[in-house]
């Protein structure tokens, strides 16, 4: 069956771009997660969308099932292994790499699944650097699409990838292409598909972001005008309950959109995570950082229990003074804050990290975040609260003390919006121990369980947890799921159990 | 990752070294998209986790290194952009160095091989009989059919033409009151294939007020054979420069080691590893705390108001990886050179590495021309008047590719200041670019340069 599937991709793509090696098998099925790392059969490369529907028509012929990944970096939520161990991945991003069309008069972008942030990056600078792509802050060899089909998010205005996405190429389970949007109008010359998401009919776009219904080889990416000057500010705070005031703060900010950018609120151990490892933690300690521990490292690293970070665009530096002054008077009121002016922040690792974040430049500062305990375990768990200081504060008591019992340090950053914050919560832990590892699984189920029973979902979620969050959704979501499933993937051989469908 | 090494293996300082880093790799795989030889094959063991798990098995093994392993480790540039990458911050540097080291003292290579790498230990590093050697490999081109192979690569690295000079030691005297005394690192093969880097460089030097001082005794840093497992021959060099230099320093004083390729300079800034466990360990970590790459120390120090009557240029400014991943100097040079008055643009894809590396381009000369195909197209793409870099193995491998004019930065600084036109552009038709707008930049970290008609703000 498989041999069969492999014989026919050779045949018809090349047999070089078939990598079955040892460590080709080993190395893709590795993962951060602690239900272990997980072999596919198979890593396959294809060359184009033609080569894709050819591969995806064989796999119906041989009932074998794929995994696509686009640039692969997904770290802590899977990077580029399957759903199960035995699918075939499909490397979309090492050949179709292309950025295949930047429009500098209306600011978009056209990319192949390989193209990574840092390449857009470079390309527009290389361009004069007239705009820039939203970035995460996370790894720069990460992608646009890759990252807006799974529901990624950056700090800018179009901080919304999957929302600044426009027009999408997909090949479908059976085989078919599809374009979505304006694309979807019969010929070849289409000025609308990558500048209007709302045409005639249903939106299809949606079904390809978090599912498992096709496999997307194009994309349309907005790019915002890059403003000449880009001023961030920060401020500390000293206490964890202050979180209540500074969403409520944050909600009025973004509300009339007066700060353009979002509201980074890391916690102490986020921001000091991303500079050093845990200086409190040795290989099987049970116990998560001490009160005294973490007021240590605001000391030395000079941040806040709480510590937010946004910033300004504007014509020149001097210009967004009074915005400025303007958010300090906000956040000043209660005189617990402590302000930190851009150019300090400059000098502040973690502060960098959030000043590239907001300036969509790639890096690499965050990464550090993994390194907080050793063991190269990573999990994020994504709930979110709506922008409402006491309810914020109800969320970070339930995750604060769920962290505790299960001896992991609380690491997480709200990242405000007007009437929502994301928060990513970041389980590192020692996933070369297993009683560490076992606690680390236990605290995620926890964090699920606790925040579905405050009914609050989460926005995305690592490779293993997919079916458990899936099993917390009500039956006619499921349902539905299934049965489109069923209409645009039949035989089932796109990534079935990715987001707990098929 | 776990090791599995003898009580007796980690008796050995080297092993135990090499052991700790080991365990330290977690795979998160962050680094594999960004090596270059990983981009190119898609090997998982042409990448440096791949590289990683090889040489804990090498090191563990008593066997002697297998022959794909060596190929492998071989292939790697030790170009250090893991290292940038890697959340974990394995020093992935001082592991392939210790397993270089390793795989020279157990692995028998092909007799045509041990020659070439020999012939390269010797000769690199002593600039006369380089001299002679170049002198003697252009008289050989001609019957290149009749040479061994490994030989033609080499013969086809030689240049056209070079400018050698090479530094007698010697003093020179701050133009003005004297705000401090470095010692320049003369180097070895640069002094031959462009001598007026370092005359250059003193320029520049003696002009911003340092004496500099080229000290007796000093000579290659060692960085060459230490990239081939030469390690003895490596600390060697480094043991007397660390000699040469202190003396000066107990002497009449020394503020700053000043490199000017920053291949040697990450071994300089290295040199309290390379030789911890000599006794000249507390003098080495000494110097190495000295050494600066010159942009960094002239960064340092303040550079003098440009001179006005030249045209702006655009200088595309190519990283090279020991100055970006190995030293992380990135922004002196740039900052350098805006405030010369060139517009300073970057190399799509920066993190990657030439094909230089050392003598790499020696050795592996397949990859190394893919390399620098790849770069030379990224750097076209920026169309620049003038290329820099800082580091000799980058400018003498891309002038093979790059169609524009190729100069170190210390030339373009040194002219911009009042010294000479960079012989690289001698000749070249010079048309000025567009002032900047008074607009200040933004203070991002990549300053990006100022719109135009792109959007409104
Ligand atoms: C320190 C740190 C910080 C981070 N910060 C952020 C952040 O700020 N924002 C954020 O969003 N993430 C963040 N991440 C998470 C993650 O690393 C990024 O989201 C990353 O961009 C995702 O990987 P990728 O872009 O390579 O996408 P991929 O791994 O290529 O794709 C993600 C998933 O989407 C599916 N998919 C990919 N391509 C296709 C396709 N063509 N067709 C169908 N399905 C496809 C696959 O299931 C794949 O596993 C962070 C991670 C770390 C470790
Ligand atoms: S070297 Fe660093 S980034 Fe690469 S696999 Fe090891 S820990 Fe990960
Ligand atoms: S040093 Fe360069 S070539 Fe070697 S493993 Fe690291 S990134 Fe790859």
């Amino acid at each position: 069956m498989a041999e069969a599937f492999f014989n026919e991709v050779a045949a018809t793509i090349g047999a070089e771009w078939i990598n079955r090696s040892e460590e080709t098998l080993r190395r893709y099925g590795e993962n951060t997660m602690p239900g272990g790392d997980r072999r596919p059969l198979g890593v396959v490369y294809p060359g184009s969308t033609a080569e894709v529907q050819a591969i995806v028509r064989a796999a119906n012929r041989h009932g074998v099932a794929l995994y696509p990944v686009s640039t692969g970096n997904n770290i802590g939520l899977g990077s580029r292994s399957a759903v199960h161990a035995g699918q075939v991945v499909l490397d979309l991003g090492r050949r179709m790499n292309r950025i295949l069309e930047i429009d500098e008069t209306l600011a978009f972008a056209v990319v192949e699944p390989g193209v990574s942030y840092q390449a857009m990056y470079d390309e527009l600078v290389r361009r004069g650097d007239k705009f820039m792509v939203d970035v995460t802050s996370g790894p720069p060899q990460g992608g646009m699409l890759g990252n807006a089909l799974d529901k990624g998010a950056g700090y800018g205005p179009y901080f919304d990838h999957f929302g600044f996405s426009c027009g999408m190429e997909v090949v479908l389970g059976n085989g078919e292409v599809l374009r979505t949007g304006d694309g979807a109008l019969q010929g070849s010359e289409l000025p609308n598909w990558h500048v209007s998401k709302y045409s005639f009919g249903p939106i299809l776009d949606g079904l390809f972001a978090q599912s498992n219904f096709g496999i997307v080889t194009r994309m349309g990416i907005w790019l915002l005008p890059r403003p000449p000057a880009v001023r961030s500010f920060h401020f500390t705070y000293p206490d964890d309950d202050d979180l209540a005031e500074i969403v409520d703060i944050c909600r009025a900010l973004k509300l009339s959109n007066f700060v353009p950018t979002l509201l980074r609120v890391a916690n102490d151990v986020y921001l000091c995570g991303s500079e050093h490892p845990s200086p409190d933690y040795s290989p099987g300690d049970r116990a998560p950082i001490s009160e005294a521990g973490r007021r240590a490292l605001r000391e030395k690293d000079g941040l806040g229990a709480w510590t937010v970070s946004g910033a300004f665009y504007g014509p020149s530096m001097a210009a967004l003074e009074p915005q400025i002054e303007r958010v300090r008077a906000a956040f000043g009121k209660s005189g617990k804050a402590t302000y930190i002016p851009h150019e300090e922040a400059l000098g502040f690792h973690a502060l960098q990290v959030a000043i590239n974040a907001c300036s969509g430049v790639p890096g690499v500062g965050e990464l550090g975040l993994l390194k907080w305990r050793p063991g190269g375990g990573n999990l994020w768990f994504l709930p979110g609260t709506p922008m409402v200081g006491s309810i914020a504060n109800e969320c970070q008591r339930i995750s604060r003390r769920i962290y505790a019992e299960h001896g992991m340090d609380y690491m997480i950053m709200n990242v405000c919006s007007a009437r929502f914050a994301r928060g990513l919560h970041v389980i590192t832990f020692d996933r070369e121990n297993p009683d560490e590892n076992a606690r680390a699984n236990a605290c995620y189920e926890a964090l699920a369980r606790a925040y579905a029973e405050r009914g609050i979902f989460v926005g995305r979620a690592p490779l293993d947890y997919h079916a458990l969050h899936m099993g917390q959704a009500m039956p006619a979501f499921r349902d539905s799921c299934t049965a489109i499933k069923a209409a645009l993937d039949p035989a089932g051989v796109i990534a079935p159990g990715r987001y707990g469908i098929g | 990752m776990q090791t599995d090494f003898t009580a007796a293996q980690l008796r050995d300082p080297a092993i135990r070294e090499a052991a700790d880093i080991l365990g330290t790799c977690v795979h998160y795989g962050f680094c594999t998209n960004t090596c270059p030889t990983y981009v190119l094959s898609r090997d998982e063991n042409e990448s440096p986790r791949g590289r990683i798990d090889l040489i804990r098995e090498m090191l563990e093994s008593e066997a002697p290194p297998k022959a794909q392993t060596v190929a492998h480790l071989d292939s790697c540039l030790s170009c250090l952009s893991c290292m940038t990458t890697c959340a974990a911050k394995v020093d992935y540097a001082h592991l392939i160095d210790r397993a270089r080291v390793h795989v020279e003292r157990r692995h028998r290579r092909p007799l045509a091989e041990r020659a070439l790498r020999a012939l390269l230990g010797f000769v690199l590093p002593r600039p006369r009989l380089f001299q002679v050697a170049l002198a003697l490999g252009r008289l050989g081109r001609p019957i290149q059919g009749l040479l061994p192979s490994r030989l033609r690569p080499v013969l086809a690295m030689i240049p056209e033409r070079t400018q050698g000079r090479i530094l007698a030691p010697q003093v020179f005297e701050a133009e003005g009151e004297r705000r401090a005394r470095v010692a320049l690192l003369a180097g070895c093969a640069q002094q031959v294939l462009d001598g007026n880097i370092n005359t250059a460089t003193i320029r520049l030097l003696t002009r911003h007020g340092c004496e500099v001082v080229v000290a007796a005794g000093a000579g290659c840093c060692g960085s060459l054979t230490l990239h081939m497992g030469r390690e003895e021959e490596a600390m060697a060099a480094a043991a007397a420069n660390v000699r040469s230099w202190m003396r000066e320093r107990r002497g009449e004083g020394l503020d700053a080691v000043i490199v000017n390729a920053s291949g040697c300079g990450t071994t300089v800034k290295d040199y309290g590893h390379l030789l911890a466990r000599t006794e000249l360990a507390g003098e080495a970590r000494e110097v190495a705390g000295i050494a600066r790459d010159v942009t960094e120390f002239i960064a340092g120090i303040g550079l003098r108001p440009a001179a006005p009557e030249r045209p702006r240029l655009r200088v595309t400014y190519h990283d090279a990886c020991s100055m970006q991943h190995g030293q992380r100097v990135t922004r002196p040079p740039r900052d350098l050179l805006r405030a010369a008055g060139f517009e300073v643009v970057d190399v799509p894809e920066k993190h990657f590495c030439c094909g230089s590396a050392g003598t790499y381009n020696l050795l592996q000369p397949a990859t190394a021309e893919t390399l620098g195909g790849r770069k030379a197209g990224h750097i076209d793409s920026t169309a620049p008047d003038v290329v820099a870099a800082g580091n000799i193995g980058c400018l003498t491998q891309l002038r093979r590719y790059v169609g524009a004019p190729m100069a170190h930065t210390v030339e373009l600084l040194d002219w911009a200041t009042g010294g000479p036109l960079p012989p690289a552009l001698a000749g070249v038709a010079l048309q000025s670019r567009p002032a900047p707008q008074p607009e200040e930049a933004p203070a991002a970290a990549a300053a990006p340069a100022p719109n135009d008609d792109a959007g409104f703000w």
